[in-house]
């Protein structure tokens, strides 16, 4: 996979992961009317969420650390 | 490699005696807000000040939560100005960049520290949020935006524009070669790399700008949000916290930058780079003395009872030291610029000193909003509470502090805290 | 589905402060901490003041800024109406205890074991042995609740951790009544279904005007008062209480 793929990849895969966890995996967001307004849908939502920052930000580093080698062809 | 350089710049890797003893002081400091936070581990949050709202008549949010807003306040002067320079190419204020960008990740990891400190169960609390985290809940933001997304884009940030000055240094034979040449990972100052990394820088810096302010959004909602607290539930909570964290911040990074120039004796740091720091500082300053005034005027024009409460705790109450005082380290910092400018001075002392002064002025202001609408904020009739943080409160603020210090002191020994110059002049 | 709710009459209410001491005695509350309170409160100066008296548990709002705010959802809202805290979930932020209105939640500021009213570790107890009443902690609240099996019922468990009225859960799941209400000299309390027409608390209800505290809130809380109106704005309490241990 070349390294221009890997980014876009890391970037929108990111901030899917972002926008899925906070809206479809967290607890649903509304007037608490019942138990589920405080559980979340899928467990482990909060470190999804922070997965998707971060590979919003490794994007960069893949960008400059593993594209400096493809340039340099090593 | 590019450049070779004879020896490592700015006494990296060569001792210096100041530095040990300063450093030596400063790790006391460190020593003893972590002896405080045992206490506090150890035997329950009891040792803080803090007590229940209520028939208890305490404040349970109190020093930590306002160093918490504090310190990441000042993380946000740190990647602005960065990103400041790379978006509108402020050449000047390039040799401040890495200082900045250092300031934020350290001053993001003390906000860490210090909401640690402030939870009854801190492990659960970091184990909880990872599985439970409640997208409702404005901590949400907290947690995962400033603390861990800001924190770790900034970090990338601040590495990515440490390589090609870590491959400079691994040029030159020393006892941080091997650290040098790992963090450089393969840099080579190609102009392929160079565009590589201009790009990088870029878009790191786009796409860090909307997540700073989502970020201290989240942390004035935390606040504005609340309708239970008289003075907390107000639509200018938000922006008014991300500009007193720009005043803060750039005045932090002035003081910083006139101590690097001393110690360093770099004469890149000059009268550009302050003068730059002069406007922005003063600009943000204007900004905010204009919230406050209009936070005033609306709350003493008609407020409800309950404000008006909490306002006069504030302005004429017990709390009416830390308003003024508070004030005073604003507007004096805002009088020295104006008539600096007026001048047209260039002298760098006053505006460390304006720096200096609106750092307690951000401390006053963030005690200000937490403490008061708890204590006189009450809307059942409970009577007014009161609350004196601790001994061991001061102790874990101050180590924090310390500790930041300490961190940036000791980065500056083991790598070059000013960017080296590139002897091309300026990046295609 | 039950509707849990309440009506305090405070026409009835003469400020005894018994409801407090039941509810502590109940729910093993450590010192300071009131999950009941009552307030004595008096308008106007003496000689021409008024007092009156305002028993305050949790709201158990149908819009709990409590649940709102909390990170973890250790704070949760159940299907009966009960605003609950999972003590075992709760990681200390405290952040429901200042967006709470009305102020009733108590933070564990120290190990309730040391925080007790009586060394229950100790061998001999003080006094002279004979009329010391010796000390008592409510088996039921070591149990998790249902229908959700978490434990929220009762207090001072660990530090650290925050705890407030739950309509005394444990009472409600064996068919008694929150101790509060059951231990009133003069009923001044009614507990019961909303949604039941024949629930003392409907009665109630259905005989006087009430009103509910800090309604421009938006909180919707589930406790209702007849017998007078909205305490006034000028009211004070009679006098300072800090309990601050």
């Amino acid at each position: 996979m070349s390294t221009k793929t890997l980014t876009w990849l890391l970037i929108v895969g990111g901030f899917a992961l972002q926008a899925i966890s906070y809206f479809f995996f967290g607890a649903p967001i509304g007037k608490p009317t019942g138990v589920q307004f405080s559980q979340p849908r899928v467990p482990f939502v909060g470190a999804f969420f922070i997965l998707g920052v971060g590979m919003v930000f490794t994007a960069a580093l893949v960008y400059e650390i593993r594209g400096g080698r493809e340039d340099r062809g090593d | 490699m590019a450049q070779y350089i004879e020896q490592l710049p700015y006494e990296i890797g060569r001792p210096a005696r100041t530095w040990r003893s300063r450093a030596g002081v400063l790790g006391a400091f460190v020593a003893v807000g972590l002896v405080a936070y045992i206490l506090e581990l150890t035997e329950g949050m009891g040792t803080t000040g803090l007590r229940n709202i209520g028939p208890m008549g305490g404040a349970t949010w109190g020093l930590y939560i306002t160093f918490v807003i504090y310190f990441v306040g000042t993380s946000f002067a740190g990647i602005s100005v960065a990103a400041l320079v790379r978006l509108f190419n402020i050449k000047a204020l390039e040799p401040i960049t890495r200082t900045a960008e250092l300031l934020t990740v350290v001053t993001l990891m003390l906000a860490a520290m210090a909401i640690a400190a402030d939870l009854g169960n801190p492990v659960r609390g970091i184990l909880n949020l990872l599985i439970y985290a409640r997208p409702q809940s404005p901590f949400f933001g907290t947690f995962t935006l400033v603390i861990s997304g800001y924190l770790f884009a900034s970090s990338v940030y601040l590495y990515l524009e440490m390589r090609r000055d870590a491959a400079i240094c691994a040029g030159t034979p020393s006892k941080y070669q091997k650290l040098y040449r790992w963090l450089a990972a393969g840099y080579s100052d190609t102009p392929a790399e160079r565009r590589r990394h201009r790009k990088a820088g870029l878009w790191l810096a786009v796409a860090i700008a909307p997540l700073l302010v989502t970020a201290h959004s989240t942390l004035g909602f935390v606040f504005g949000l609340q309708v239970g607290r008289p003075g907390w539930h107000s639509a200018l909570q938000a922006p008014a916290f991300v500009i007193l964290a720009g005043v803060s911040g750039v005045g932090l990074l002035a003081v910083m930058a006139w101590l690097f120039r001393n110690s360093l004796h770099e004469r890149r740091l000059g009268d550009d780079v302050f003068g730059w720091l002069r406007n922005i500082l003063g600009a943000l300053l204007l900004i905010y003395l204009y919230f406050w005034v209009v936070d005033l005027v609306t709350a003493l024009y008609q407020g409800d009872r309950a404000e008006l409460t909490v306002t006069r705790a504030v302005l004429v109450g017990p709390y009416a030291w830390i308003y003024w005082a508070s004030a005073a380290c604003l507007i004096i910092p805002m009088l020295i610029i104006i008539v600096q400018k007026a001048k047209r001075s260039t002298a760098v002392a006053p505006l460390v000193v304006a720096g200096a002064m609106v750092q307690f002025a951000a401390i006053g202001k963030r005690f200000l909003i937490v403490v008061p609408s708890q204590t006189y904020g009450t809307l059942l009739p409970y009577g007014a509470g009161s609350y004196i943080p601790s001994w061991s409160e001061f102790a874990i603020a101050v180590g924090l502090i310390a500790l930041g210090a300490l961190m940036i002191g000791a980065y500056a020994r083991v790598f070059p805290i000013i960017p080296l110059e590139d002897p091309r002049g300026s990046e295609d | 589905m039950t509707r849990y709710a309440m009506a305090i009459d405070l026409d009835r209410c003469m400020g005894c402060r018994a409801c407090m001491e039941a509810c502590k005695v109940e729910n093993g509350t450590p010192k300071g901490s009131f999950w009941m309170y009552v307030f004595r409160l008096e308008e106007g100066t003496y000689p021409s003041s008024k007092l009156s008296f305002l028993p305050r548990p949790c709201m158990h709002c149908d819009n709990a800024p409590c649940v709102k705010v909390c990170p973890v959802g250790a704070r949760y809202k159940r299907e009966d109406g009960l605003v609950a805290t999972d003590w075992a979930r709760c990681i200390g932020c405290r952040y429901c205890e200042v967006a709470c209105p009305y102020g009733v939640n108590n933070f564990n500021w120290s190990d309730p074991a040391e925080a007790d009213y009586l060394d229950w570790n100790e061998a001999e107890l003080p006094g002279d042995g004979e009329s010391v009443i010796p000390p008592w902690r409510n088996p039921d609240l070591d149990e998790d609740s249902r229908p959700e099996n978490r434990p929220i019922a009762g207090g001072g468990h660990s530090a650290g951790v925050i705890e407030k009225c739950t309509f005394c859960v444990q009472r409600l799941e064996k068919g008694l009544q929150p101790a509060c209400v059951t231990n009133c000299p003069v009923d001044a309390f009614a507990f019961g279904d909303l949604d039941d027409p024949d629930s003392e608390v409907s009665r109630k209800l259905a005989d006087k005007p009430s009103f509910r505290l800090l309604e421009e809130a938006g909180t919707e809380p589930r406790v209702y008062y007849v017998g007078d109106k909205h305490p006034e704005a000028e009211v004070h309490q009679v006098e300072a209480v800090e309990a601050k241990v």
